[in-house]
């Protein structure tokens, strides 16, 4: 039978993991999955993701080979940690608020991680080789990717749930801690089989470069989707009594389409017996996670049939647009530098995994502000001080895609090639980050921010223009100092590993305390000392201009 | 004797483009083929048809006597094969990344272990079997390869670019494997662009240009049409004779001495 680890000496124990998978392995044979095989591919690729490459080819010391540590696993606390917040949910007694909070915010989590960090593993091309020369079929190779993804994601989905789930213990009764866990586990497996069925799809009609944007594209979709759900759910409800917190669901077509509230239904069942929403909505449910079920047998070896497509590329002519070549005269001041900046910009307009990576970001940064200036002008309000306030400082929310960007910004697919850095002449690092730092500046955060302001402009006029330009020169000081703060190895030089994949989000919330203090304080200056803003406008020029010429520099 | 491969009007496009325009040929157990032909004549697609790794558009392939279904990959467990680019999974040992291979192939942990010590230790590399694969210079990884390609002992070949980083004893080993491997009936696809290896170990020399076979058969046999070295039959068939002019236009670009229309 199987052995139990790679290397006995190190790994004398079979992991929790396995042991369970190993559960299963009735379940993956009659599905067709070669059960031996696909465990040793699992068993192996688990230990690649608990060792992280060294970053220089052939620089790692034995000391470090030795100790295998999977991140991502020793960094699941802090999901745990932030969902303590939802606990004021138990205030009251109704559980329909309770689990529609609670699963709107676990789908948008897991679906953000993903498509964010897990696409990957699915769509990764290097197993066509090494393991499609091999007699393994192609279930077989999907099944692994899959029950790789879900490890992860289920014991994300888990540490984000830990809470509530306890709490639920606690306070609802064993019977609905027991359908939690059972209705969290189907979370994380329906955002699984939704994602792999879309790729799948997706992958079998389009072919090359079209292909890549439309996988790139379908992220940000779906993070609108999701963010846009989170917002709607606030209108299903009919609050009855505000002070009991007494709602109602309404059953309207178009809110049945909001899946999470499937989820939500048999505690409505549990806690007040039947409804016939609460009936309906339940069928939902158990008639979806059927279809998922159904599709994701159609389509588990489909993505791995079609993935030599993800591989080819169309002939064409590269030109550096008129803003690249026009931003790299005004920023960039030495040679070198505009070098590396001429590289980034050709580098992340081409490279898949840095868009799958960051588009997600992007999109629910863009997602929130988008939401309050449309309701808000939907609902027919005037402008008035007040929320020309708010109005003013929407853009800033753009601000919280920066952690991911100083995330993907280290990682590379072509990390390999990295040893062309070390050739050039003078140091190589100072010039490189400044020059890496104004690109995702000028390519990703400007147009965003001009985006949000421009809508703001239009409908406010020229009066807030110094607050949105300071708002600017605001987020590219704190771009550099994040970019500072966690880049600590040269550009594009680390390799993508599924167990480094919550990084973003990790660095996202050390990111946001001090910032959110510093928008804050900005703004309150702004506010409420009068011509406050040229001064900040002038100190925020100078630390620009002094990261522009000298930053990164050691 | 039966063919151990066959192929017939095998026909493969990407994107609209031809890449194999109908592939022909057969080859017989314990041939050693020179599978050779210019930067993307449709080698790497025509081997990649073979391992199941890329779908032909139309034609026939036949393997071990069997038409290939591309649904069953049992008849890979008799393949052994090493990828042009020698890709691996760096962050495994050299120890479990065969153990791993070892095991797709069906394997027994003991068996796979004492394969790889043995043939590690014909190479010079047996004292890095606990070693990561990161750590590894380009001839100790293609070594690797080499060893995950034979380890479950395999009835066709297909090598692409084997000697690819070797030093010149752990060349000759192989080589010699070669001929050995000959001599127990097992039949070796071997590509190269490195001609004169090619033309000594081969019995037969397979040309492909253009998606198309334009020359098949001994060396021997293929010297009458353009005499000379296989580098010269090469150059006659693939219809290249401008060396001398392209490296005087490489010095050009060297000193930048540039005409009106380059």
């Amino acid at each position: 039978m199987m052995r139990n680890g790679l290397d006995k000496e190190m790994y004398e124990s079979t992991p929790i993991y396995l042991k369970l998978i190993d559960k299963l392995a009735p379940f993956y044979t009659k599905i067709g999955v070669d059960y031996g095989q696909m465990r040793t591919i699992l068993e192996t690729k688990m230990i690649m993701d608990s060792r992280r490459d060294p970053v220089i080819q052939g620089m790692s010391s034995n000391e470090d080979e030795r100790e295998d540590k999977n991140h991502f696993f020793r960094s699941l606390w802090v999901y745990a940690l932030v969902s303590v917040f939802m606990l004021f949910l138990f205030v009251y007694d109704n559980w329909v608020f309770q689990y529609t909070t609670y699963f709107s915010y676990l789908f948008i989590m897991v679906f953000f991680t993903m498509l964010a960090n897990f696409s990957t593993i699915l769509l990764d091309t290097k197993d066509a080789d090494l393991i499609g020369s091999k007699p393994v079929s192609q279930k077989t190779i999907g099944a692994a990717k899959a029950t790789h993804i879900s490890i992860y994601l289920i014991s994300f989905t888990f540490a984000v749930g830990l809470v509530i789930i306890l709490s639920t213990f606690y306070f609802n009764g064993i019977l609905a801690g027991i359908l939690l866990i059972i209705l969290t586990l189907l979370a994380s497996l329906w955002t699984l089989g939704l994602t792999i069925i879309l790729y799948a799809t997706v992958l079998k009609h389009f072919d090359g470069e079209r292909l890549k944007n439309i996988i790139a594209y379908s992220q940000i979709s779906v993070s609108i989707f999701m963010v846009a759900g989170y917002y709607l759910m606030g209108q299903i409800f009919e609050i009855i009594d505000p002070s009991t917190f007494l709602v109602e669901m309404d059953l309207s077509l178009g809110h049945a389409l909001l899946f999470p509230m499937w989820f939500v239904a048999p505690f409505g069942l549990l806690q007040e017996g039947f409804k016939m929403v609460y009936v309906i909505y339940t069928l939902f449910l158990f008639l979806g996670t059927i279809g998922i079920g159904i599709l994701y047998y159609i389509n588990s070896d489909k993505i791995d049939r079609n993935l030599q497509k993800m591989n080819k590329t169309k002939m064409r002519v590269s030109e550096r647009s008129l803003l690249e070549n026009g931003t790299e005269k005004l920023l960039c001041l030495s040679s070198l530098e505009k070098a590396y900046y001429h590289f980034t910009w050709q580098l992340t307009k081409n490279e898949r995994e840095f868009k799958t990576r960051l588009y997600p970001s992007i999109a629910s940064a863009l997602v929130f502000p988008l939401f309050i200036f449309f309701t808000t002008l939907r609902g027919g309000q005037s402008i008035t001080s007040q929320n020309t306030l708010t109005f003013s400082y929407l853009p800033y929310f753009t601000m919280l895609s920066i952690p991911m960007i100083a995330v993907v910004t280290q990682f590379s697919v072509n990390h390999k090639g990295s040893w062309i850095f070390e050739l050039s002449p003078g140091r190589a690092k100072g010039p490189f980050l400044r020059a890496v730092t104004k690109v995702m500046l000028v390519k990703i955060l400007l147009p965003m921010y001009s985006f949000i302001s421009l809508l703001i402009l239009v409908l406010m006029g020229f009066a807030q223009s110094v607050h949105l330009l300071n708002g600017f020169l605001l987020m590219s000081v704190i771009l550099y100092f994040e970019m500072k703060r966690s880049v600590k190895t040269l550009p594009f030089t680390r390799k993508y590993a599924a167990s480094e994949a919550n990084q973003g989000c990790l660095s996202g919330l050390i990111f946001f305390v001090p910032v959110f203090i510093v928008s804050i304080s900005m703004i309150v200056l702004q506010t409420f000392i009068p011509y406050a803003e040229w001064g900040v406008l002038l100190l925020l020029i100078s630390i620009n201009i002094w990261w522009i010429k000298k930053g990164f520099d050691e | 004797m039966e063919p151990i491969v066959e192929l017939i009007d095998v026909i493969k496009t990407f994107d609209g483009r031809e890449v194999l325009k109908g592939i022909n040929f057969s080859v017989m157990p314990g041939e050693i083929i020179g599978y050779i032909g210019p930067n993307g004549a449709g080698k790497s697609t025509t081997v990649k048809i073979l391992l199941g790794m890329l779908k032909k558009d139309s034609g026939t392939i036949r393997i071990f006597n069997q038409t290939l279904d591309e649904k069953d990959e049992t008849y890979k467990s008799r393949i052994g094969y090493v990828p042009e680019n020698a890709e691996l999974y760096e962050t495994l040992t050299a120890k479990e990344y065969l153990l791993f291979v070892g095991e797709l192939y069906g394997m027994k942990e003991k068996e796979i272990i004492r394969k790889a010590v043995l043939m590690m230790d014909a190479l010079g590399i047996k004292e890095s079997f606990h070693g990561r694969l990161s750590g590894f210079s380009k001839g100790m990884r293609q070594k690797v390869l080499i060893i995950s390609s034979l380890i479950h002992d395999p009835d066709i070949l297909f090598w692409d670019e084997p000697l690819s980083g070797l030093d010149a004893n752990s060349v000759q080993i192989i080589k010699e494997l070669l001929a050995k491997l000959k001599d127990e009936g097992k039949t070796i696809f071997y590509s190269s662009h490195v001609m004169d290896t090619v033309e000594k170990l081969s019995d037969r020399i397979l040309i492909l240009h253009g998606g198309e076979v334009v020359a098949d058969g001994p060396f021997n046999e293929l010297k009458k049409e353009a005499a000379g070295t296989l580098e010269e039959l090469f150059n006659t068939l693939t219809g290249f004779d401008e060396h001398e002019a392209l490296a005087d236009q490489l010095l050009k670009g060297i000193k930048g001495e540039f005409t009106h229309d380059a």
